[in-house]
């Protein structure tokens, strides 16, 4: 339930990587030390660590196409433990390894052993590991910030805050809390000496009218493929956000969710750990599963406690009958040049309303394009001949008819070679859709704002939002080959 | 000098080693505790400072009485400082944990320990800042994680304290609750294991050690607080899985009180922050574990929030308690919802890949009610995990790498159990699918990664279903085609060829598929070969003609055809590493069974080679293979040559082909690497020590002192004048090591710095080091910048009896301060009374002189023999007075390159006083540890 130290990875402004902050715990290293007994491996320097890991990662001698010890086809498994090869006098395997990387930073923490190291126990057995995970993950959410672009000057000021940060999260090499994002927790005003506990997640207490805001959002991610033999693939997940300002230590929220008469049921349901009960019932329906029809439909109560900050309160995936824009996706090499036609069809039962939807064709492994001859029914074209792009803007609405077409040439006569990709060779290829319908979700599911209760003194203003986006929505082109996505076309 | 801390601290922090080789850990313990107690220095840098003691204190405390000396003056800085210095205080209990820990002081209860312990409860006691502003609160959350510390580590140490701690935990109201909470369960899990230890032990014990009667267990709990501390099974999880047993307290059904206080623990550890939850969780399982009398459905109530939770820590928790309890607590439609839950997890949009890849290794792992089998780590696939289900965790090309391999790994596991026929024949179908289109990939070029994800997948692949010849057929195929078009992949195609056939004993599919790369190479034309194409192919050839059960014919038509001068230019072109390529060919071949039937043929290669090859070496050494093939009978040949391969055995196979560039007899041109240090330089012992050469009392230096020193300095307008200083070293043979190394030739030293305080250093040659023969001598001349203690680093590259070259390296050489020691060098001529008035000069002038100057004293007890015997034995060559002239002793040892070190030692009636003056103020800390060495040494070998 500890860790002997955490390494903190990144690219300096040269570009090479290099450690931009490491702790070791001394007191964790001396129990691990009578823990493995003869096994005990010490935690190498900074520079030989990094170098293992980097071979372990296989981000070392990038100039080499083949390197025996990074690229060995033998299959470690265990993952996300690596294992690092410590040569030299201390030899021996130091492991489990955990590693999370984002963007231009690597995070990277050595879990305690605490069950007897011979033969090698299965991470499973080390509560320490699913710790380390979550405290990489925290810090690495601390360090990159909201921004989902990291600014090298944010992301050293608040490297520059870790040592105080971890004096409250991780003092001694045990885990206790991740850090807030954002400015460190500054200790609010001591709450009046009342009986209750006051949560240790919940970093201080609200003063003046309350506020409850909860956001749902559905994402739909698609894999249409325009072919009998195979099964076109769409599924749905939402999540659940809050921000509850309300006063009391431990105030009493609930939220409900609800479907629509005949709504299918909502799966996989996970839930944040400040709701204080949970149904069974709430818990039945599984993606997984076969669906009986008699999984339990809703309303889907959510009672909880809120801490300060927004959280995610719950998330489901939900299984819908049809994908919302229905495309088709066709392309015929003739000489020098390619037919393109493309189809997309909006669903009668989504609203004709978007916040935007654009579909982006990129085209690989080919020439720069040359001349772009294209007939749109409706919206504009965008032509990028640098990245071989189009993107074809559609604007806020389908017309009536709810269908949109294109057709046309492309000649790929440019001089220079566009962009290349291993999977887009010859004729496969795809379009992506990018669309944001507000006020809407797939599955039918809604918050209703009464159904929203709050037991303080207090009327509370309860706001609630829904919207549906897209995420990896493809259509491929139904004359080639395209790649398979998912097991459940097979069975 | 704050800036300067900072950057010396980080220095220290990134290669402590390196670090303490520029000073000693004394030192710079020494500096780290007095800038603590400087008053001008910022708290933000005195923060900093402490680092070096949290993460290193063996390293500065090098043993439990300066760790004991250091928690001292660490507690004191700690009750001067201020209390609105929260940050820093809190810093400085973390420290002194780390160092009382690290350093035994703890285990061994030392005073300062105990100091400490009582200083921390008590600021885990007061409460007195709860009606103000809450500022010290910080301070107590630390004191709390600092003894949960020493109990985590000294286990059992607070046992007498649990009804203190479980009253705190319940008054506690602010975030605070949560640390006294995490204390308490770890105390309590600690007790109660100790109780399991002692035989007799039941209800009563516990009873009074929940209710803080401790009079009644308190000796009992002492002894065994000693005992179990030295053993780790204390410190270890209980929770081990279906083979882990748990010592068990038996009680009785009576347990109100324990189960009380569960109940309370359980109820409000929804308070608590998801990590802490889960360890308090995991605590509590142990502790109902150890204690049959408490049910384990006393867990849930809490179950429903702990399966739905999307927090990683919390789940597995829960894992660990079906771990524990398996069907005492959880149903069998508990458990195929777990698993459910968990396949849905490895594959959720929402979380991150390492969770994911996580969930994977639990279902792989996963803790069954009823295990068929009690696998001990191997993974195992869970009864429940069907084909359909395992169908949503099926690898696909968007999948990342690692998560890719651990789908295709596992979807490997459940297709072999189900056999070739239905959904098992089905999803292998798949599986190859997936592979043939990552080949795809490669085959039009994709990254690096992906190349080697694919070689990984087909590894696994074959690994699994090797069997099934339809497709490893099929793949053997596959990769001709793709190495036909990207021989750069010829190395991962060699290393898949190994690993399958090391890991896949009976299988002979990596002999069919190096047959097949024969065919490939052979059969294409020779038109359009770069001498790219055909460097790699014949690295692969040589790795097929270390079969014995392939042809070999057509390999050697290839050679000839791209050595015949008419239809090849290689030959003219002469290049020396494409030589060598072919060469490595024919080596192989020369030990090929089927050699009688590849005589003529390779005797021509060998010619052609040896006439028309324009490299003067590769000549040569065809000469000698095709002198060898036609001399020598076909067993002589193959003990000749196999030499080298068989002995070296799978190292040599796996060296040659990994680097591809070795080769069994051009191994003149190959430098293995020795697997561990095979010999190491020790310290001469000093020679015999010479007449005393200034025994000339006539005075025939300069006369006065200050022109004497000006005379002596004066040589010093030579640069290199008395720069260097020379040691003696034995090089001698690690013991204990296979006989292949008994005899050395051609041993070639080569030293590299640690610091910037010396010179480069040369190489060095020694002709030979034979075991059974006296060491050799070795001098090192090393040129000091500064006279500072260092280590070297040290290589060397020598030849076996078996004509192989090696690397090798050898352990550090530490180079101690006194070895920096010369003697004050002067004209011989100028006799005792020259040397005499240089002293002199020098003393006068350090004493008067401030800038990098510095005098010192030094004070010991020493009987009179002991300080003569001192003197004799270390000071002698350096000793400026007289050896008879007993009252003061003047010695003088000269640094290079301008150092000097002056010692006036005399006993006085209370003690040995060593008055020092240098000329470098920065040597004192170096002489004073010198000293005590010395002068420590003298005193024991006294006693």
């Amino acid at each position: 339930m500890t860790v002997r130290g955490l390494w903190i990875i990144s690219h300096e402004n040269g570009g090479n990587l290099s450690i931009r902050f490491s702790r070791r715990f001394s007191t964790v290293e001396h129990r691990a030390k009578s823990l493995a007994g003869s096994s005990y491996v010490a935690v190498p320097e900074e520079s030989t660590f990094l170098q293992l890991l980097l071979t372990e990662l296989g981000l070392s001698d990038s100039g080499k196409n083949y390197v025996a010890l990074r690229d060995d086809c033998l299959y470690r498994p265990r993952s996300p433990a690596l294992e690092l090869h410590v040569d030299g006098p201390g030899k021996g395997i130091l492991w489990p390894v955990l590693t999370v990387s984002q963007g231009p930073l690597i995070l990277a923490c050595l879990p305690l052993v605490d069950v007897p190291p011979d033969p090698r126990p299965p991470l499973a057995s080390l509560l320490s590991v699913s710790q380390g995970l979550t405290l990489l993950a925290g810090l690495q959410t601390f360090l990159l910030g909201s921004g989902s672009k990291p600014d090298s000057e944010g992301l050293g000021s608040r490297l520059a805050m870790l040592p105080s940060v971890l004096l409250q999260v991780c003092p001694l090499g045990t885990p206790l809390d991740v850090p807030l994002p954002g400015t460190p927790a500054t200790p609010t005003a001591p709450t009046s000496a009342g009986t209750q506990k006051q949560p240790a997640w919940k970093t201080g207490l609200h003063r003046g009218r309350a506020v409850v805001n909860v956001g749902l959002i559905e994402t739909v991610r698609s894999m249409q493929y325009g072919n009998r033999s195979r099964q076109d693939l769409w599924d749905v997940y939402g999540t659940v956000t809050c921000k509850c300002e309300v006063e009391g230590v431990l105030p009493n929220v609930t939220v409900t969710l609800s479907l629509p008469p005949n709504g299918s049921p909502l799966q996989d349901i996970l839930v944040h750990p400040c709701v204080t009960s949970l149904d069974s019932s709430i818990l039945t329906a599984s993606s997984v599963d076969n669906y009986d029809g008699s999984a339990f439909s809703g309303p889907y109560k959510f009672p909880f406690s809120p801490p300060l900050e927004p959280f995610r309160l719950c998330s489901y995936t939900s299984e819908v009958p049809v994908p919302p824009i229905l495309g088709s996706y066709q392309l015929k090499e003739e000489e020098n040049q390619l037919r393109v036609s493309v189809t997309l069809k909006l669903h009668e039962s989504i609203k004709n309303s978007f916040e935007f939807c654009n579909a982006h064709l990129p085209f690989f492994n080919r020439d720069q394009m040359g001349v772009v001859d294209m007939k749109l029914s409706s919206g504009q074209l965008d032509v990028s001949k640098e990245k071989n792009l189009l993107v074809w803007i559609l604007g806020q609405k389908f017309p009536k008819s709810r269908e949109v077409t294109m057709e046309g040439k492309i000649s790929f006569s440019g001089p220079t070679p566009g962009p290349s990709d291993p999977l887009c060779t010859k004729l496969t290829a795809y379009v992506k859709l990018h669309f944001k319908v507000p006020d809407m979700t797939l599955s039918g599911c809604y918050v209703d704002q009464h159904s929203v209760q709050v037991y303080s003194s207090a009327k509370p203003r309860i706001v609630t939002s829904r919207e549906l986006q897209s995420k990896e929505y493809y259509i491929w082109n139904s004359t080639g080959t395209a790649p398979v996505s998912s097991g459940q076309m097979m069975m | 000098m704050a800036a300067n801390w900072a950057e010396r601290i980080s220095a220290f922090s990134r290669r402590p080693s390196g670090f303490l080789s520029g000073t000693t850990a004394e030192a710079f313990l020494a500096e780290l505790l007095r800038e603590l107690r400087d008053d001008r220095a910022t708290y933000s840098v005195k923060i900093l400072l402490l680092s070096p003691l949290c993460e290193h204190p063996t390293l500065l405390c090098c043993s439990d009485s300066v760790g004991e000396e250091t928690a001292l003056e660490l507690m004191s800085v700690f009750a001067q400082c201020p209390p609105k210095s929260v940050q820093f205080r809190c810093h400085l209990l973390l420290a002194l944990t780390s160092v009382l820990i690290c350093t035994s002081c703890v285990k061994s209860h030392s005073r300062a320990s105990l100091d400490f312990l009582d200083v921390l409860l008590q600021i885990a006691q007061d409460t007195s800042d709860i009606h103000t502003d809450g500022s010290q609160r910080p301070l107590r959350a630390t004191a709390c994680e600092c003894l949960r510390e020493l109990e985590a580590c000294c286990p059992g140490l607070l046992s007498q304290r649990l009804e203190l701690l479980g009253g705190l935990r319940q008054q506690e109201t602010s975030r605070l609750h949560q640390a006294y909470a995490e204390l308490y369960t770890l105390v309590l899990r600690n007790a109660i294991y100790q109780l399991t230890q002692e035989t007799g032990a039941g209800a009563e014990h516990l009873k009074a050690l929940l209710g803080g009667n401790t009079s009644a267990a308190w000796e009992a709990d002492q002894e065994s607080g000693l005992t179990s501390s030295k053993d780790s099974a204390i410190l270890s999880s209980l929770i081990l899985g279906p083979m882990g047993t748990v010592p068990t307290l038996h009680t009785g059904p009576d347990c109100k009180e324990l189960r009380s206080v569960l109940s309370t623990l359980l109820d409000e550890s929804y308070l608590l922050t998801p990590l802490c939850q889960a360890t308090l969780l995991h605590r509590l399982t142990e502790v109902v574990a150890m204690v049959p009398g408490v049910p384990p459905a006393i867990f849930r109530t809490h179950l429903l929030r702990l399966l739905g939770t999307s927090e990683v820590s919390l789940l597995h928790a829960t894992l660990l308690l079906k771990c524990a309890f398996t069907d005492s607590l959880f149903s069998s439609e508990d458990e195929a919802f777990i698993l459910k839950r968990l396949v849905v997890l490895s594959q959720h949009p929402l979380l991150s890949t390492p969770e994911k890849l996580f969930y994977m290794d639990c279902i792989l792992h996963f803790p069954e009610n009823r295990p068929i089998s009690c696998s001990d780590g191997d993974e195992t696939l869970p009864v429940l995990l069907t084909p359909q289900l395992a169908s949503a965790l099926v690898p696909t090309v968007f999948n990342d790498s690692t998560t890719l391999l651990a789908r295709f790994n596992m979807l490997s596991l459940v297709y072999l159990e189900e056999g070739e026929e239905g959904q098992g024949g089905q999803g292998l179908a798949y599986l190859y699918e997936h592979l043939s289109s990552l080949l795809s990939m490669v085959e039009n070029g994709c990254s690096r990664e992906l190349v080697v994800t694919f070689f990984r997948a087909a590894f696994l692949f074959l690994y699994y279903f090797c069997h099934v010849e339809r497709y490893s057929n099929d793949l053997t195929k596959q990769l001709c085609q793709l190495y036909f078009h990207h021989t750069k992949l010829a190395p991962h195609l060699i290393n898949l060829a190994d690993q399958t056939q090391d890991r896949l004993s009976e299988s002979s599919w990596s002999v069919g598929l190096l047959k097949a790369l024969q065919r490939v190479i052979t059969e294409a034309p020779l038109t359009q070969l770069t001498s790219h194409d055909l460097s790699r192919h014949l690295k692969m050839l040589a790795r097929v003609a270390e079969e014995r059960e392939i042809i070999q014919q057509s390999t050697l038509t290839f050679l000839s055809s791209i050595i015949t001068p008419s239809s090849s230019s290689l030959c003219i072109g002469g290049d020396w590493r494409l030589g060598n390529d072919i060469l490595g060919v024919c080596r192989r071949l020369l030990v090929h069974p089927s050699l009688d039937s590849l005589l003529t043929p390779l005797a021509d290669v060998l010619q052609l080679l040896v006439c028309h090859y324009a490299d003067m070496e590769i000549q040569d050494h065809a000469r000698l293979y095709y002198t060898l093939l036609t001399t020598l009978s076909r067993e002589k040949l193959a003990g000749v040559l196999a030499q080298g391969m068989e002995e070296g055995g799978r190292q040599v196979k796996k060296q040659s082909l990994s680097c591809l560039m070795g080769e069994g007899l051009t191994s003149t041109l190959t430098i293995q690497q020795t697997e561990t240090a095979v010999f190491r330089l020790i310290e001469a012992p000093p020679e015999p020590r010479a007449g005393d050469i200034n025994s000339n009392e006539v005075e025939k230096g300069p006369g006065e002192a200050s022109a004497s020193v000006e005379a002596y300095r004066d040589q010093f307008s030579d640069s290199s004048f008395a720069s260097e200083i020379t040691l003696q070293y034995q090089l001698v043979h690690i013991n204990s090591h296979d006989c292949h190394f008994d005899q050395l030739f051609s041993i070639r030293l080569h030293f590299s710095l640690t610091d910037h305080h010396y010179e480069e250093l040369g190489d060095i040659s020694v002709p030979c080091l034979l075991r059974e023969r006296p060491s050799t001598i070795v001098q090192l001349t090393l040129k000091p910048r500064k006279p500072y203690p260092t280590s070297l680093h040290a290589s060397a590259i020598f030849t076996s009896p078996d004509g192989r070259t090696w690397h090798t390296t050898l352990p550090d050489i530490h180079v101690a301060f006194q070895q920096t020691f010369l003697p004050l060098p002067v004209p011989s001529s100028w006799g005792r009374g020259g040397t005499l008035s240089v002293f002199e000069g020098l003393w006068d002038e350090i004493c008067s002189e401030s800038g990098d100057s510095a005098t010192s004293l030094f004070c010991c007890q020493l009987k009179e023999a002991a300080l003569n015997t001192l003197v004799e034995k270390h000071f002698f060559p350096f000793l400026i007075s007289d050896l008879s002239h007993k009252e003061e002793f003047k010695v003088l040892f000269f640094l290079p390159p301008r150092s000097h070190i002056l010692l006036k030692v005399s006993s006085e009636e209370d003690a040995v006083h060593f008055h020092i003056a240098t000329d470098n103020w920065e040597l004192l800390s170096h002489i004073n540890s010198y000293l005590l060495k010395i002068t420590s040494l003298q005193e024991d070998t006294l006693s």
